[in-house]
């Protein structure tokens, strides 16, 4: 098996790194704007979250074959092209089987194609590692993105609606705070759970 | 007349009340990291605004005049971030070549404007509001671009001020961004129903 | 020449290549998930419709289309279903549009057989603020458009209701005007339009007391 310079197996380096040391939304910041529009609630968040898990292996998996002949000058034209098509791609399956879940992301499953996590992944890994790796490293990111994704909609549905996945969980003399399914709400959830995460991480170290 | 009537209270909501960073939650990733001063915070807005109203306009075109018509829309998106892509690349090379002083100023803001979701988002959102005619794909891009500007110079009026103000630690850099991005979209709230 | 042809070659074969497979697998996706997109297009307007007139067996689009002026003066083609039960009409379902007070709303209302009373309305869609404006998607809202005539209905504010015009006045939303406005003009700028055209078309019986 590969191991990194440190003797850590690479694949189980890929995963701990998808989903906790550089998990996307947290702690790399990036893939911010699908993440505040989908997360009102868990069912569109989970959806995005898949979406963007079947686009990562693909591209990651189309990347890592074209890694050979890859040029300079078209590097990043070829990334967005498989990027763009996948994404293309995505986007029919759930106008196919999910017409309800795909009015409500609307235009935020093609932004997937400029979500930044798909090219740094293609960028730092796919472009220089072979398929399998491609493929354990797009799922961990995938999975992480999710469960980022995940951890905000929990908070803004719950606290919102006082429902999960459309179940009520609290009690009806819970008054549902309506701010957080809107824009407030998202970029109030978003600034104290990422005030959270620092303060956890300082803690820790 | 009708026609500017539309126009007018078109700008005005993609300007104010469907202003693009704080109700379609586009361009976020260049706001937290550019919002900084308020110089830098201009600058970026007048790139993104040049850039939207150019990719705007030209979306637009390729998307009723070529992909319509000859029912291509799958491949609207590929085609979309193409078009976005090689205009940065034509803008960037046209003003090095014809304004240096203003390819100067807008630095390294170009190259970053590719990926800026707000750009593709836009050209989206043209798409889904059901724009009709060119002339009406040219203000709203031109408004989103004004928006964004707006929505980025506030942000940066108020980090600025932030820097001399106690902030816990926890919360510094990114997370008081954005818990201040939602005190203003909760101000920029009070802007809806005004036409 | 040759030589820089050979160096782009060399250059981009990447690029065509990719670009050819990418547009085979959009074009293979696409027809073979065409169909069924379309059919959800189409079904996106009758489930609700059945929602609303469940005795409904099938929703049948006009033949002819229905030409109505929009609420900023433009000419638009409405689209019209004939709600049918063993080839009996037993409704009409249409979408009208109203400008709200975030967007425009959208809605697919439902008349009975002869189209003087309205059956009931659903939200298509709607960017309203929740808990206010988005009450007009809740059955206290919804409900007193069920039995209400096809003709001018007034919306008055909580407790102004009259008694004997009680079928066509709408108690507004407390703290939502603006939306229940929305809901009532567009309700009175669509519905006479349709009712009149249906009774050009001969569709409907002429008579008809609202």
């Amino acid at each position: 098996m590969a191991t990194t310079p440190d003797g850590q197996n690479v694949y189980a380096e890929a995963v701990a790194t998808g989903l906790w040391r550089e998990i996307p939304v947290f702690r790399m910041l990036l893939g911010t704007c699908p993440t505040l529009a989908v997360t009102a609630a868990i069912k569109p968040a989970l959806t995005m979250g898949l979406c963007v898990i079947f686009v990562l292996v693909c591209s990651n998996i189309m990347v890592s074959l074209m890694r050979k002949g890859l040029r300079p000058h078209v590097r990043i034209l070829l990334f967005t092209l498989t990027i763009a098509t996948f994404v293309t791609i995505a986007d029919l399956f759930l106008r196919a089987y999910q017409p309800v879940m795909s009015e409500a992301l609307g235009p935020y499953v093609p932004l997937i194609i400029v979500n930044c996590v798909i090219i740094w992944r293609a960028e730092a890994r796919a472009s220089n590692s072979g398929v399998l790796l491609s493929i354990v490293d797009g799922l961990a990111m995938g999975v992480g993105f999710t469960i980022a994704l995940c951890v905000l909609a929990t908070i803004r549905e719950v606290l919102g609606t006082g429902c999960l996945f459309e179940i009520p969980v609290l009690p009806k003399a819970f008054p549902a705070w309506a701010a957080m399914g809107m824009p407030v709400g998202a970029f109030l959830t978003f600034g104290l759970v990422l005030g959270f995460i620092s303060y956890v991480s300082r803690k820790r170290s | 007349m009708d026609l500017l009537y539309v126009l007018l209270t078109g700008f005005i909501s993609v300007v104010l009340i469907n202003n693009l960073v704080f109700t379609k939650f586009l361009g976020i990733c260049p706001y937290i990291g550019v919002s900084g001063r308020i110089d830098m915070a201009f600058g970026m807005g007048l790139a993104v605004t040049f850039v939207m109203t150019l990719s705007g306009t030209l979306t637009w075109m390729i998307d009723h005049w070529l992909l319509m018509p000859l029912n291509l829309e799958v491949a609207r998106y590929v085609a979309f971030i193409m078009v976005i892509a090689a205009a940065v690349q034509l803008v960037e090379m046209y003003l090095k070549k014809f304004f240096p002083p203003l390819y100067e100023s807008f630095g390294i803001f170009l190259p970053l404007i590719t990926t800026n979701c707000a750009i593709l988002g836009l050209c989206l959102f043209l798409v889904v509001w059901g724009t009709s005619t060119l002339i009406e794909a040219v203000v709203l891009s031109f408004g989103g671009g004004i928006g964004f500007t707006i929505a980025i110079c506030i942000m940066a009026g108020i980090r600025e001020n932030m820097q001399m103000v106690d902030v816990p630690e926890s919360l510094r850099g990114a997370p008081i961004t954005l818990i201040t991005a939602g005190l203003l979209a909760l101000a920029f709230m009070g802007f809806a129903g005004i036409i | 020449m040759l030589d820089s042809l050979k160096h782009f070659a060399r250059e981009s074969w990447l690029l065509v290549v990719a670009s050819v497979l990418c547009g085979l697998l959009l074009a293979a996706t696409n027809a073979a998930l065409g169909p069924r997109i379309e059919v959800n297009k189409a079904l996106k307007l009758t489930s609700l419709a059945g929602g609303l007139l469940p005795a409904a067996q099938a929703f049948a689009p006009l033949s002819s289309p229905v030409e109505v002026k929009g609420l900023g003066g433009e000419t638009e083609s409405a689209a019209v279903f004939r709600a049918t039960t063993d080839d009996q009409t037993v409704g009409w379902v249409f979408k009208v549009v109203g400008s709200g007070f975030a967007d425009k709303i959208e809605l697919v209302v439902a008349a009975d057989a002869s189209f003087s009373k309205l059956v009931g309305y659903d939200v298509v869609s709607s960017s309203e603020t929740p808990g206010f404006g988005d009450q007009i998607k809740d059955a206290y809202y919804r409900n007193q458009f069920t039995g209400a005539p096809v003709g001018q209905l007034s919306l008055v504010g909580l407790g102004a209701a009259k008694e004997q015009d009680i079928d066509s006045t709408i108690v507004a939303i407390s703290g939502a005007t603006i939306s229940s406005t929305a809901v009532v003009q567009a309700m009175n700028h669509y519905l006479p339009q349709l009712k009149d055209q249906l009774q050009q078309k001969g569709l409907i019986g002429h008579g008809n007391n609202p």
